[in-house]
């Protein structure tokens, strides 16, 4: 026996042998992750599994080796692009992220993910006041003005388009529409996208404070009507048929969403209900996480255009927020000072976090006036309006 | 790199189709929304109408009721049969406790975690006697 080639053999196989700058980087922000997701709760039931994701697989490997997790050539390779992914090789010669990744690029994890979120949402502020969704709609202005911006910086239409949608603040449509469009961009339009939704209460209160007037922000608003159980049991199933008629490529987001909200107001599918906002839910979020965070390889992901991407998803949120509150405070002159302009804020999706950064900025002025039902309205217009412009950019660039 | 040369002459979009493009968009949201916006009013209007209908369903109570006092002369009721509360994600099961306290605490607990009281969910609230 040769013990000095097996001792060669051994470290060759190591990870030290095969360790690159690009490993060493990507491990310091997968670290950065999970500081930021375990001690900072940053949407950590995201973040932690995208964080562990991208420490799974920038750990030096040998390629060939049956123990890879991922393999991206299988997604993004010559004869991916070409011929499509071949399910088949992926089933039976894929690494465990690979089989999880196939729920990423089917659009399987987004649609599931909105069957939980519809779930959990009460659209009720939303019904009681149907002008919220003109809120939701101005706060979409941050995914135009991305889109344009990233066009020109020279991203080509599909790479723009998911770049633009970061600024629909929400996590499950910009990964569905990535993963169609421009899937060699998914990790960094997943990280900026989620990681500015964890950083709205951050953002959002100095464009708050910059664009409305002290009076404008102690404004109280009068409570909403109730709304009865017939109003909320059909509310899904119109905004499904009314938005996948005139729209039919939204139907994969917003009919999932429509119809966990039709499970939790129907008063007769508790259970499923039930299912679909916590162990559905939880599933889902753990593999789209870790699934989502292995996409981010070194070598794709430590590009100029990354940071591009980044720069791009702070003014997409940062658009996104001002569309809402310009809208906000023209609702406000129209309707002499009944609506308070800050609500339009929450127009950016990212639910329930930009109703609370509303309520709480509003407290701050005001300690007695709690905008958080009133937000609410805005904030899950903007779920549909976000959905509604990925459905139009799928449209245009999905054929 | 991400941008493939070959493919990037062919797909590269020229700037005035581009803020075309995004001017439509947006006009897409707001159409579509508006669309919308107009349903849920007509609805409304037909809920608000229509007492005979709305009457089969009963309202859901509003999140500022939980809030309201209970009239003094108000007698507290047993709850006999461990009846489930509204309002609440899921079913609640209420053991010796009345709904308005139920709605009480479950307003306390919103509040003092901040988050929606749509977002908790509850499993069963027993009063416990001393």
């Amino acid at each position: 026996m040769d013990i000095v080639k097996t001792l060669s053999n051994l470290w060759n196989t190591s990870g030290f042998a095969n360790f690159t700058w690009q490993n060493a980087v990507m491990l310091v922000i997968a670290c950065v992750f999970l500081y930021l997701g375990i001690k900072k709760q940053f949407e950590p039931l995201l973040l932690v599994g995208i964080a562990f994701g991208m420490l799974l697989t920038n750990l030096p490997m040998i390629k060939d080796s049956s123990d890879v997790l991922y393999h991206p050539e299988m997604w993004t390779g010559e004869a991916a692009v070409a011929g499509g992914v071949d399910y088949l090789d992926v089933l039976q010669h894929g690494g465990l992220i690979d089989i999880l990744y196939i729920g990423v690029k089917t659009g399987l994890y987004p649609c599931l993910i909105f069957i939980g979120v519809g779930a959990m949402t009460d659209f009720g502020p939303l019904i009681s006041n149907p002008k919220s969704l003109l809120l939701g709609a101005a706060a979409q202005l941050g995914i135009y003005v991305a889109f344009f911006l990233a066009i020109c910086l020279g991203f080509e239409g599909p790479q723009a388009a998911s770049i633009g949608i970061i600024g629909g603040a929400d996590g499950p449509t910009a990964i569905w529409l990535t993963k169609s469009l421009a899937p060699e961009i998914l990790a960094p339009i997943a990280v900026a996208a989620y990681s500015y939704m964890a950083l709205i209460p951050i953002i959002q209160p100095p464009l708050m404070k910059a664009l409305t007037t002290s009076k404008e922000r102690n404004i109280l608003m009068k409570p909403t009507r109730e709304v009865s159980k017939a109003e909320k049991i059909l509310f899904p199933v119109i905004v499904t048929l009314a938005t996948c008629l005139i729209l039919p490529s939204v139907a994969g987001l917003l009919g999932c969403l429509m119809f966990g909200n039709l499970l939790k107001e129907c008063g007769v599918t508790g259970r499923l209900a039930d299912t679909a906002q916590n162990a559905l839910m939880n599933i889902v979020t753990l593999f789209l996480g870790i699934s989502v965070g292995a996409t981010a390889k070194g070598e794709n992901f430590l590009q100029v255009q990354t940071l591009y991407i980044i720069a791009l998803g702070l003014f997409a949120f940062m658009f996104a927020t001002t569309g809402g509150l310009l809208l906000g405070k023209l609702m406000c002159k129209v309707t002499k000072g009944k609506i308070n302009p800050l609500i339009g804020a929450a127009g950016v999706s990212a639910v329930p976090m930009a109703a609370r950064v509303v309520n709480n900025t509003a407290r701050k002025y005001n300690p007695n006036n709690y905008l958080l039902m009133h937000a609410m309205g805005p904030n899950v217009a903007g779920v549909i309006g976000s959905a509604v412009a990925a459905g139009f950019l799928m449209a245009v660039f999905g054929g | 790199m991400f941008l493939n040369a070959t493919s990037a002459i062919e797909i590269k979009m020229p700037l005035t189709d581009a803020l075309l493009l995004s001017v439509i968009g947006i006009g897409i949201v707001f159409a579509v929304l508006i669309v919308l916006m107009f349903i849920i009013m007509l609805m409304g209007k037909i809920m608000e109408k229509s007492p005979a209908l709305a009457a089969k369903m009963p309202k859901l109570p509003k999140f500022s009721d939980i809030f309201k006092k209970k009239k003094a002369d108000e007698p507290i009721t047993e709850a006999p049969e461990e009846p489930k509360a509204k309002g609440t994600c899921g079913e609640l099961v209420l053991i010796n406790t009345d709904e308005r306290d139920a709605a009480m605490i479950m307003a306390i607990v919103a509040d003092t975690t901040g988050t929606p009281l749509n977002e908790l969910r509850f499993k069963s609230i027993k009063r416990i006697d001393e």
